[in-house]
């Protein structure tokens, strides 16, 4: 059996009085595709802040490829192989989209940015301030900036919210792309089911903070 | 293409205003008008050293002047009371403005936006009162030496305005604009314009956001320690109002009026701004009204500085010359 790429035990994450995720227990395998589906306020966007780093847990294990991560920070799981996307991106508005991309590609030149540019098909608006993008471009942006740290383990919270048709097939595409050619694992938290059938191999039903079901496509 | 001839504008305009400052002093040698082009020079270096950390960093500092006190009070001190040479002296001092900007960058690095500001009021106006010496410490005598009236800098040639002077400071602004500007190009000076941008995509873009936040204010405070010394080699004397708000107020309100970030900006915004006051004469207490007005118009009209205005201008132009091609 192969060992998982990310595996939660039992975490636990509560805000003041208000349990937000009761002993969730996950792992993921190298290169599995796996969604994350559940009802507004079932802790979704809780778990994966915490798998990222954004949160601390308040109980419980996270391991990346069997190290122990639980209180590494979000840009330390970056450097090793965990990328995340935001809901809401926040993008530095007065950098370019190449050096948006610099920022995370330490020590690439600039050509290898630019040919993740054109895989992302943000090559002709390299030059173009972040700040001008648009909500399509800003997605694909992120999508970029992920890839850029060669990922190993992507979660992907909400990335195909607020596109159009088309920008949702290129991004789709791209994501089976990483997942099939440089077997990055991922955990997609969508905010169409469709979507969920369609690029994940097993789904994960969060409801109340907890895993309440799961199954496979 | 569009980018290289702005450069070369840019160049072509600071060339220009280098080649006026350099032959100005032949047309004449007004003494008062010397010591104030020549002070504007620090002065603008110092404004462009707030601007690594204030500006390209996004930090808002309001101690810089610590920084550029604690190089004229080492240099001083250093000078005067163990004798050591300036050049050994000077980069003691701007070793420990470096040491200083350390130290308040880690108590910084965990806060963020207004929280900087307050941290950094508080830490710069401690160090002034103490440095005042007639709060806490000294009773009705005072310090020996500081507050108001300064302390000496021991310096082997005479302090004060001379056509030597001019051209120093000339240089120096020179040499801390260059590295100033090598630094904001520079993969350090991205990840600075990063965090100014978004501190939470640069945490997910792999950046320890604490540690260049810290390095912000180690080189920010170097390169103000840098503009002390070249100030108390300049005027002979370290007071307390080199550790003053009001200095470091006067670098974010330059900063502002020239356009953060951009190190030029602030610079020019710096020399124009001190050299129209004190060339005109006005006294400190109208001067800070001034600072404060210019400061209001500015971020109401033009919230990205003269250099953000000179740029939406040239955008505005490049646009137009485009549909008109097409």
């Amino acid at each position: 059996m192969t060992a998982p790429v990310l595996e939660a035990h039992r975490i636990r994450k509560s805000f003041g009085g208000t349990l937000a995720l009761d002993d969730v227990t996950l792992s993921i395998a190298p290169g599995e595709a796996v969604g994350l589906f559940g009802p507004n306020g079932s802790g979704k966007t809780t778990l994966v802040n915490v798998l990222s780093g954004l949160y601390a847990p308040d109980a419980g294990t996270l391991r990346f490829e069997g190290r122990e991560i639980t209180r590494a920070s979000m840009d330390a799981r970056y450097r090793i192989g965990i990328a995340r996307t935001f809901q809401i991106p926040q993008p530095y508005p007065a950098l370019t989209v190449r050096d948006a991309v610099l920022v995370a590609r330490s020590g690439s030149g600039g050509e290898a940015v630019e040919a993740l540019l054109a895989r992302v098909g943000l090559f002709e608006q390299r030059h173009m301030p972040c700040a001008r993008l648009s909500q399509g471009c800003l997605r694909r942006l992120e999508f970029a900036r992920a890839l850029a740290c060669r990922p190993k383990m992507m979660i992907l919270d909400e990335v195909f919210s607020a596109l159009s048709a088309a920008d949702e097939e290129d991004l789709a595409a791209l994501l089976r792309s990483a997942n099939r050619d440089e077997g990055a694992a991922f955990l997609l938290v969508p905010q169409n089911p469709p979507l969920l059938k369609s690029a994940c191999r097993r789904i994960l039903y969060l409801d109340e903070g907890r895993i309440v079901r799961e199954r496979m496509v | 293409m569009g980018k290289n001839h702005t450069l070369g504008k840019t160049t072509g305009a600071l060339a220009a205003a280098a080649g006026v400052l350099l032959f100005l002093p032949l047309a004449g040698q007004n003494p008062f008008l010397l010591d104030v082009l020549t002070t504007g020079f620090l002065l603008s270096a110092f404004a462009g050293s707030w601007d690594i950390v204030g500006g390209v960093a996004g930090q808002l500092s309001l101690c810089h002047a610590l920084f550029f006190g604690t190089a004229t009070y080492a240099c001083a001190l250093l000078t005067t009371l163990l004798h050591w040479p300036i050049p050994l002296a000077g980069a003691a001092a701007v070793l420990l403005s470096g040491i200083g900007g350390a130290a308040v960058g880690a108590l910084a690095a965990p806060l963020r936006g207004p929280f900087v500001a307050v941290l950094t009021l508080a830490i710069g106006e401690a160090v002034h009162e103490l440095v005042q010496g007639n709060v806490f410490l000294a009773g009705p005598e005072g310090y020996a030496w500081g507050g108001e009236g300064g302390i000496p800098v021991t310096l082997p040639w005479d302090a004060g305005s001379s056509l030597a002077a001019y051209y120093a400071a000339l240089v120096f602004l020179a040499a801390a604009v260059w590295t100033m500007l090598l630094i904001r190009r520079s993969r350090q000076g991205l990840i600075l314009r990063a965090l100014e941008g978004s501190e939470l995509t640069a945490r997910a873009s792999g950046v320890d956001v604490a540690k260049h936040k810290r390095r912000a204010f180690t080189i920010a405070a170097l390169l103000a320690g840098s503009a002390g010394v070249a100030y108390a080699a300049h005027v002979g004397r370290a007071t307390s109002a080199d550790f003053s708000l009001e200095l470091s107020f006067q670098a974010a309100t330059f900063a502002a009026v020239g356009g953060r970030g951009s190190i030029l900006g602030p610079v020019i915004g710096a020399f124009c701004l001190h050299v129209l006051f004190q060339g005109l004469d006005v006294p400190p207490g109208t001067r800070i009204l001034f600072y404060s007005l210019a400061l209001m118009l500015i971020l109401r009209f033009f919230p990205a500085g003269a250099a953000g205005a000179v740029q939406r201008l040239r955008d505005r132009r490049g646009r137009s010359k485009g549909r008109a091609e097409r």
